[in-house]
């Protein structure tokens, strides 16, 4: 993936999650981060920290930005939630716009 | 996200972290040497407010929020750009009003991105404006309400420099008219009301004066070519940078001063007006008439009599030259006919 086309996503733990930029707009919280005027167009550090996000759950949001791009496409597939995550992943939902 | 671990932020910590925020903004705008917001900057900007948004009662804070949101705008208006307003004047005022829109209009791209969660929920819980229209409100009432008929004479007057054929920066005066269409916020109302009318008016009023002078001092075609001439002009100054709306207004009321009032005397110039131009076959003149009379209303009219008119006459002498020759048997009838003919093609 080339750097412009790229985002990293890190979790509270630290574990980085490397992704598209497109699947990363899915979230409009990112994706007017992404768009704001100034910064970020040429800046190096595209990277983002979630202190409140826990690695489980943004592995799953991630997961949802490519399924959600599929679905857009045509592709219409069931997206699996394991009850115990449903919460935590409604929570982070919210707070990403997604 | 572990909202029972999460701290509650007290409204007035977390607003002096947003404060931080945005002086940090404010320095940016005013070209003071600060860096660039970072990724991490905005997610904590973000957060502070969807936090301070998703505590419990009493500590959710989104109506305080939304107010301070506002107020922030403001502060910033009445304390920087006001002021910075009211001390210049003329072209220098128009340009520091374009600069201090564009900020404005970031600002609140940026605010409103922060305060994002707002827009969210609240705002429509409790059927209130979105942050956007409260940003652009805000400079609509403080500055634009205040400095309106300023800008609008500064820009008239310069549009009445530039028909006396001095060179004025246009860009300029087309990114101030595109305040006047942008604070209306979909509706035309405020070009319209608080430029366009005046505009039109001083339009009028400067056409009058030339008309006035020019129907004394020109012949009928001069006359026409000049009243050419300002139409095309006219019409070139919508295009680079009034609002396209006014064209027709416009040109109505140019046509209105220049034609419609002195259409009579016009036409009947003795030695220049429609019945000499008719007389002496002057094609290029007669087209002119013909163009700039059809565009006013019942324009025509005289025209069209003056030229049945002068028929009438052409036909009545060739029919009374044709009965002349016809007792002398020398050009007969049919020869006249055709003549008449091509005449009038």
């Amino acid at each position: 993936m080339r750097k412009e086309d790229s985002v990293k996503l890190i979790s509270a733990e630290g574990f980085e999650f490397v992704i598209h930029k497109e699947a990363a707009m899915v979230s409009q919280i990112i994706s007017n981060m992404l768009t704001s005027p100034g910064s970020f167009a040429e800046t190096e550090h595209r990277e983002v920290t979630f202190p409140e996000i826990s690695t489980t759950i943004l592995e799953k949001i991630c997961q949802y930005f490519y399924w959600s791009l599929q679905y857009a496409n045509g592709k219409e597939t069931e997206f699996p939630i394991e009850p115990e995550l449903t919460l935590e992943l409604i929570m982070a939902a919210n707070y990403l716009d997604t | 996200m572990a909202m029972n671990e999460r701290k509650t932020i007290d409204l007035e910590q977390g607003w002096e972290f947003m404060q931080k925020g945005i002086t940090k903004l404010k320095n940016i705008l005013e070209g003071l040497p600060e860096p660039q917001f970072s990724s991490e900057d905005y997610m904590m900007l973000y957060t502070t407010i969807y936090n301070m948004c998703t505590q419990k009662p009493p500590h959710d804070y989104s109506q305080q929020l939304y107010d301070k949101y506002r107020e922030s705008f403001e502060e910033y208006i009445t304390s920087t750009v006001l002021p910075s307003l009211r001390e210049k004047h003329d072209e220098f005022m128009l340009r520091e009003l374009v600069k201090r829109w564009a900020n404005h209009k970031v600002m609140v791209r940026w605010l409103s991105r922060f305060f994002h969660y707002l827009d969210r929920y609240f705002i429509a819980r409790r059927s209130l404006p979105p942050l956007n229209e409260v940003g652009l409100t805000c400079f609509r009432d403080l500055v634009y309400q205040e400095l309106n008929g300023k800008v609008r004479d500064a820009v008239i007057s310069l549009i009445d420099q530039e028909r006396e054929g001095e060179q004025i920066d246009r860009a300029l005066l087309k990114n101030v008219l595109d305040i006047f269409v942008e604070i209306g916020m979909g509706q035309m109302d405020y070009y319209e009301n608080d430029f366009e009318a005046a505009m039109l008016k001083d339009t009028a009023a400067y056409y009058s004066r030339k008309a006035s002078n020019w129907i004394l001092d020109d012949s009928c075609p001069d006359y026409m070519l000049k009243a050419e001439e300002c139409l095309k002009r006219e019409k070139d100054r919508v295009s680079h940078y009034l609002h396209s709306s006014s064209e027709p207004k416009l040109l109505e009321k140019v046509q209105h001063e220049l034609l419609s009032v002195y259409a009579t005397q016009l036409l009947e110039k003795e030695h220049s007006g429609c019945h000499a131009l008719l007389r002496d076959d002057k094609v290029e003149d007669l087209s002119r008439m013909f163009r700039l009379f059809s565009k006013i209303p019942r324009g025509l009219d005289p025209v069209s009599g003056i030229f049945k008119q002068h028929v009438t006459a052409e036909g009545t002498a060739l029919v009374k030259q044709a009965e002349d020759a016809a007792s002398n048997k020398k050009v007969g009838l049919l020869m006249t006919i055709p003549t008449l003919a091509n005449y009038l093609m």
